[in-house]
């Protein structure tokens, strides 16, 4: 576990190197709860409720859930496993005595746990500016259920990125399957729109599928909303995170021979 | 500190038997017709980088493995590491299949290639060296005194603190080197180490690998283009050419046998018309009024010079044949039986 301890420490160093990336994420953060703030203002001018929103429930619901999906970075990986791949540098992973997709969970916990931080510090000073009377659950299980939720939801998103930056090696280029897939998620994450705002059959598809647990329902269950859902949502995002790791382990005994490393 | 004195010299470290590893590339007719027709059908051809190889490395060797661009030296070295799974053929490397990527493989070997780099170039040599501590899992006994050795080897104790980025080729290069060999590996693949860097870090590098070899008893292989990487060092060479073994044998006899002429450049002040010489067999290649360039066979050199430097030159330079044309000859005339 030490080495895997120290990957994280190093990619927590390598984020504290770019000064100007800590400063734009913070101001990305805070300016996306503006614009939240002036769009549901204006909606909410003539209205008391939105589907089962107030104007704060619907900002502490904003709030949590561009903190968590701020912390979803795991993109980065399918990104990183792609373009190595393509330039025949992947071999740096394959090389080291330790397990890949292990090492990429290491990277991915060093640059989420520097992020939590600075996210958390711009979501607190945005709460205080703008007077947001904050709407958090009460209920110590809900909160449990909540944190282990976002835990498997963002173990679920690296363990989807590594098999899709695996793929390279079956597809050779991927990089607009990576696009739109990147767009398909922040869409139903619930990270652009509450999920709740959507027709009741979309809903109902959604909670099938894994990414409805990664931020819109975390972010629910902490701002005290959906808290019957917590333990189904707990048990379909665990099976979502085993179903992908055996997706995972086909890939990587079928495509990890296809490697050729770029060049002769 | 020198752990790996005491394996056996008659150890053998790499065995290979009929190495095969074909690659399969798309290939795409030209133009933009050609990009259009591809992405409804295409084409792919075989290429045979490594064709049938057999090799016997033993403990404390330090071997040269030459060949021109495109031989298979790169696919042969990615093979042993295991970075890629031959086609067919036996491998064996400290008694493991490499392409299996066990734990305990990987950490006995390391490979350093030129124009791949395991440092992170937004931190310090420092920092890397603390990861790569823990994912080989050495002691911090072992760590210090290895890196105090190194360091104090390599002469880069004031570069230890500053970002990996900021290092020149050769300082970079250094560095590599001493992350690779952080955790006394019994094997380190070399490939192209030297690339880019200017005579003075070459040679520097040249004298650290030697005192690896000499001292730690590593066993090394080593790519290099440059003749001057192999002649120093390797006692033993392997030349591959279209991914076949041609010759493996003495490196002072293979360059006795098939580096048979000298290049002769010479340069002058004023404008000279073609000399007519003495010495038989010189060869005239670059004949400028300023600049002349020969080809003599090596036993010819030395009354070649002789003769040339009565025509008060400016400047004379002698170089070496090529590893290129040396492959050739091998290729033309044929290597040696272990080939």
């Amino acid at each position: 576990m030490r080495k895997y301890w120290e990957i994280s420490k190093t990619y927590m160093k390598t984020q504290l190197v770019w000064r100007a990336d800590v400063i734009f994420n913070m101001i990305f953060t805070i300016s996306k709860i503006l614009f939240a703030y002036l769009l549901w203002g204006i909606i909410f001018q003539n209205k008391e409720s939105v589907g089962m929103f107030t104007f704060h429930g619907m900002l502490s619901y904003y709030i949590v859930s561009s903190f968590l999906s701020q912390l979803e970075m795991s993109e980065g990986i399918s990104n990183e496993i792609h373009e190595r791949i393509r330039n025949g540098t992947f071999s740096k992973y394959i090389v080291i005595p330790a397990g890949i997709e292990r090492y990429f969970m290491a990277m991915e916990l060093g640059i989420v746990l520097f992020y939590l931080v600075f996210d958390f510090a711009a979501a607190v000073v945005w709460i205080f500016i703008f007077r947001i009377q904050f709407v958090f659950t009460t209920q110590w299980q809900v909160i449990v259920c909540a944190v282990l939720m976002a835990g498997l939801g963002m173990i679920f998103m690296i363990q989807l990125n590594y098999f899709l930056g695996i793929l390279t090696l079956r597809f050779e280029g991927i990089g607009t399957f990576l696009m739109i897939k990147n767009n398909l998620v922040s869409l139903v994450t619930g990270s652009i729109v509450p999920l709740a705002l959507f027709p009741e059959t979309v809903t109902g598809i959604l909670r099938l599928l894994p990414f409805y647990y990664v931020t819109y329902l975390p972010a629910m269950l902490f701002t005290g909303q959906c808290q019957e859902e917590a333990v189904r949502g707990l048990v379909i995002i665990g099976c979502w995170c085993v179903l992908m790791q055996s997706a995972i382990q086909n890939a990587r005994k079928k495509y990890f021979r296809k490697y050729d490393g770029a060049g002769i | 500190m020198n752990k790996n004195q005491n394996i056996n010299k008659d150890t053998t470290m790499i065995n290979t038997a009929n190495l095969v590893k074909t690659y399969r590339r798309y290939k795409k007719p030209e133009g933009i017709r050609g990009s259009i027709a591809s992405l409804f059908r295409r084409e792919y051809e075989e290429k045979t980088a490594v064709n049938q190889i057999d090799l016997s490395i033993q403990a404390g060797e330090f071997v040269g493995l030459i060949g021109p661009n495109g031989a298979g030296k790169t696919t042969l070295i990615k093979m042993l590491t295991g970075i890629i799974a031959p086609t067919a053929g036996t491998i064996n490397v400290m008694g493991y299949y490499p392409n299996d990527l066990k734990n305990a493989f990987k950490k006995q070997y390391a490979v350093v290639m030129g124009q791949k780099s395991q440092l992170f170039f937004e931190l310090t040599v420092n920092d890397t060296l603390r990861l790569f501590k823990e994912i080989y899992e050495i002691s911090e006994e072992t760590f210090q005194a290895n890196k105090n050795y190194f360091v104090q080897l390599f002469g880069v104790g004031d570069l230890m603190d500053v970002q990996v980025r900021t290092l020149s080729l050769g300082e970079r290069m250094k560095m590599e080197l001493i992350v690779a060999l952080l955790h006394n590996p019994k094997i380190l693949f070399l490939d192209e180490p030297t690339i880019g860097l200017d005579a003075v870090a070459s040679k520097q590098i040249r004298s650290f690998l030697r005192e690896i070899n000499e001292k730690k008893g590593t066993t090394i292989i080593l790519t290099s283009h440059y003749i001057e990487d192999i002649k120093t060092l390797c006692r033993r060479t392997i030349v591959v050419n279209h991914g076949t073994k041609l010759y493996d044998g003495a490196t002072d006899e293979l360059f006795e046998r098939f580096q048979r002429n000298k290049r002769i450049k010479i340069t002058f002040d004023s404008a000279v018309k073609t000399m007519r010489l003495r010495t038989g067999g010189a060869k005239l290649v670059v004949d400028e009024p300023y600049k002349k360039e020969y080809e003599v066979a090596r036993q010819d050199a030395k009354a070649l010079l002789a003769e040339l430097m009565e025509h008060e030159p400016k400047d004379i330079v002698i170089e070496e044949e090529e590893i290129g044309i040396v492959v050739e000859r091998i290729y033309q005339e044929g290597g040696n039986d272990n080939a």
